[in-house]
């Protein structure tokens, strides 16, 4: 960014119509140069100029001072979530539905996740054509980040993985298979068709979920064999009635880059937990992860968003040196008394182009759905329906259990339905399903 | 010259305070007054819409199911009052939905609009066969009886609940594309009406709907 202009004060005493030019020592300009005008004129002109300048101040202070939350933290995830749902930015609406479903479900608080992502995936299941606030968001003087969220593939991906979960909890899977499938959809509109819809563990789910519906998931199976990268998939076991569904590690986190912060970019942390063991009974179970978040996140490819935030970075760069160059031949004209009007005409253009360059936000929106885990894993085994309590491992790269994430379950086996065990290493509570 | 000048300045100024106010104000609270409620028919499309199940497919597919069902010869001419067992629909398509809400607008159409003609069991099941609370709740109603618990009327064995002589049951199924021009989605909604005694399927009726959209540019 240039420095912002810097008008020095002129001389106190001047012989009528005979006036000293601003100087512009900010802009190299020599200062002291001398030219004839009428003085009511000159009166007029630093009069507008110098509301222009305190305009395009407030522009650029004013305008671009974030909003304030109209909520107050109190620490507790789910609480503040609430708030910021109830009382925040209807636009970051969806973004906290996200959050707090999450941390509903690590909770053990499934009918409270479950209405959460309900009404989010009534948002993001809508098509966003004509939509107001998305079609300003890619105006020039509109940042990227007033749109209604909706987050991207690899966020929406996981509000339908979380929900289908759900609803196989409820013994529903065929409403559990849908969410998979529409999960695996957000992830089809790849720049890279090469990672379109390469989620191994929904393909997997999809052909488990008609299996169960003694259907025929034999097609699902291959695709997720095809896309499975270090964890094969176990062939179906329409008996295995008890599901695990296990997350470990942290998931990627937005930022932006770029000379006006115009390139999202994402930030990954490699997990210290690679895999997990299950015991239970006298069965042990050990699997690895079946689907990496940042792998995920990482492989989209550009958005069309990048090209429209690319274009107003341009525009931006462009009025802010279109401005530059008139203010400073304005100056050059004006210390002229022969071009002194074409001199403050030019000074007022380029005025004018810092103003629209200040005023033009091609920020990338760096909103994220920040508790999601890297890796998820699955395992399903028969077990007697009634009581049992299992116990979760999260091992490391040396496959030794991380003790202090260990968690213990205990499960009540329903008779007639799939028994569904959603445990992650961030879980507040044993669950006790 | 210097009028114009005077002028021209007036105006880059005044349009720069305008674009500025104009510009702080577009960050404001949208809708401050709120939006009114808007009430819509049930088959009327309505200004927030995707491209899956929405309750104008529900009310066109449902209609059109009921009047089939009542025209075939199996209802119309049957001696008695043929009993219907409802089985949820199978949805094998990618969007989540309630279930039971295809079997039920049915029947209500169905009860409406043919009143006698035929009769629903009060037995419902999940789509993979495990028995519903109104089953449970039949059974214990039906053991109290027997055990003499609770009266029944006389002449009428407690322990006999009535038969299906028809079995209803449905099948959502879906085929969805997507390209750069947008996303398209295909339901096949399919509906049978199985013989129980014969496991013939006496009628079948099909309805499809095809919608199609395109994300704005900014979630793209």
């Amino acid at each position: 960014m240039n420095p912002p202009l810097h008008p020095s004060q002129e001389g106190n005493t001047r012989p009528a119509g005979r006036i000293e030019i601003p100087s512009w020592e900010g802009l190299g300009v020599g200062s002291g140069a001398t030219a004839r005008l009428a003085l009511p004129t000159l009166r007029s002109v630093r009069l507008w100029f110098s509301l222009a300048v305190a305009f395009a101040l407030f522009a650029a202070s004013g305008c671009a001072t974030p909003q304030k939350s109209s909520w107050v933290r109190t620490g507790d995830p789910i609480v503040d979530g609430h708030a910021a749902i109830a009382q925040g930015p209807a636009k970051d609406k969806v973004l906290w539905q996200y959050r707090t479903a999450l941390e509903a479900l690590r909770r053990g608080q499934f009918v409270e996740a479950k209405t959460l992502l309900d009404d989010a995936l009534l948002t993001i299941g809508s098509i966003s054509a004509g939509d107001k606030e998305a079609k300003k968001s890619r105006g020039y003087f509109s940042e990227e980040a007033r749109k209604t969220f909706r987050g991207e593939p690899y966020e929406r991906v996981m509000a339908y993985f979380y929900r289908g979960v759900l609803y196989w909890m409820d013994g529903e899977p065929d409403n559990a298979r849908a969410c998979f499938r529409s999960a695996q959809f957000q992830d089809s509109d790849n720049e890279n068709k090469e990672y379109a819809s390469d989620y191994m563990l929904l393909d997997y789910l999809d052909g488990f979920a008609t299996v169960k519906l003694s259907g025929d998931g034999s097609d699902a199976f291959r695709r997720a064999e095809a896309l499975s990268k270090s964890v094969k998939p176990s062939p179906y076991d329409a008996n295995a009635n008890t599901l695990f569904f296990v997350e470990f590690g942290r998931g990627p986190i937005k930022y932006a880059t770029g000379e006006y912060h115009e390139q999202l970019r994402l930030r990954v942390v490699q997990s210290a937990v690679r895999s997990t063991r299950i015991k239970i009974g006298n069965q042990v179970i050990e699997t690895g992860a079946h689907d990496d978040l940042n792998f995920q996140a990482t492989t989209r490819g550009g958005r069309i968003m990048d090209y429209v935030l690319g274009n107003k970075a341009v525009f931006k760069a462009t009025t802010d040196t279109v401005g530059d160059v008139a203010l400073i031949g304005g100056m050059v004209a004006a210390s002229n008394r022969r071009s002194q009007d074409v001199g403050l005409g030019l000074i007022a253009a380029g005025l004018l182009s810092k103003i629209v360059s200040a005023a033009t936000t091609p920020a990338a929106d760096t909103r994220a759905w920040d508790n999601l885990p890297q890796y998820l894993s699955f395992a399903a085994v028969q077990l007697p329906p009634g009581p049992q309590t299992a116990v979760v491992e999260f091992l490391n790269e040396q496959h030794q259990p991380i003790e202090a994430l260990t968690k213990t379950i205990t499960i009540n086996g329903a008779p007639d339905r799939d028994t569904v065990v959603f445990v992650s290493d961030r879980s507040h509570t044993t669950n006790n399903l | 010259m210097k009028h114009l000048f005077h002028t021209s300045l007036k105006f880059c100024s005044g349009s720069i305070v305008c674009s500025l106010l104009l510009g702080c104000a577009s960050t404001g609270v949208k809708n401050p007054s709120g939006v009114p409620v808007t009430e819509m028919k049930a088959d009327e499309r309505g200004f927030v819409a995707g491209t899956g199940v929405e309750s104008q497919d529900l009310v066109a597919v449902t209609d059109k199911m009921a009047r089939k069902i009542l025209s075939i010869d199996q209802i119309v001419k049957a001696q008695g009052t043929p009993k219907v067992y409802l089985l949820p629909v199978e949805n094998n398509t990618r969007f989540p939905i309630n279930r039971d809400l295809f079997l039920d607008r049915i029947r209500a159409q169905l009860n409406e609009r043919a009143t006698g003609k035929v009769r629903f069991l009060a037995r419902t099941a999940s789509a993979d066969g495990s028995p519903q609370r109104i089953m449970q709740a039949l059974e214990r109603e039906r053991d109290l009886k027997e055990s003499g618990a609770v009266t029944s009327n006389a002449g009428q064995p407690a322990a006999q609940f009535s038969g299906a002589d028809f079995l209803l049951t449905g099948k959502l199924g879906s085929l969805t594309t997507r390209t750069s021009r947008g996303v398209s989605d295909y339901i096949l909604y399919t509906f049978q009406l199985i013989d129980v005694r014969t496991t013939e399927i006496v009628w079948e009726g099909s309805e499809e709907i095809k919608k199609q959209g395109l994300e704005d540019a900014a979630y793209r």
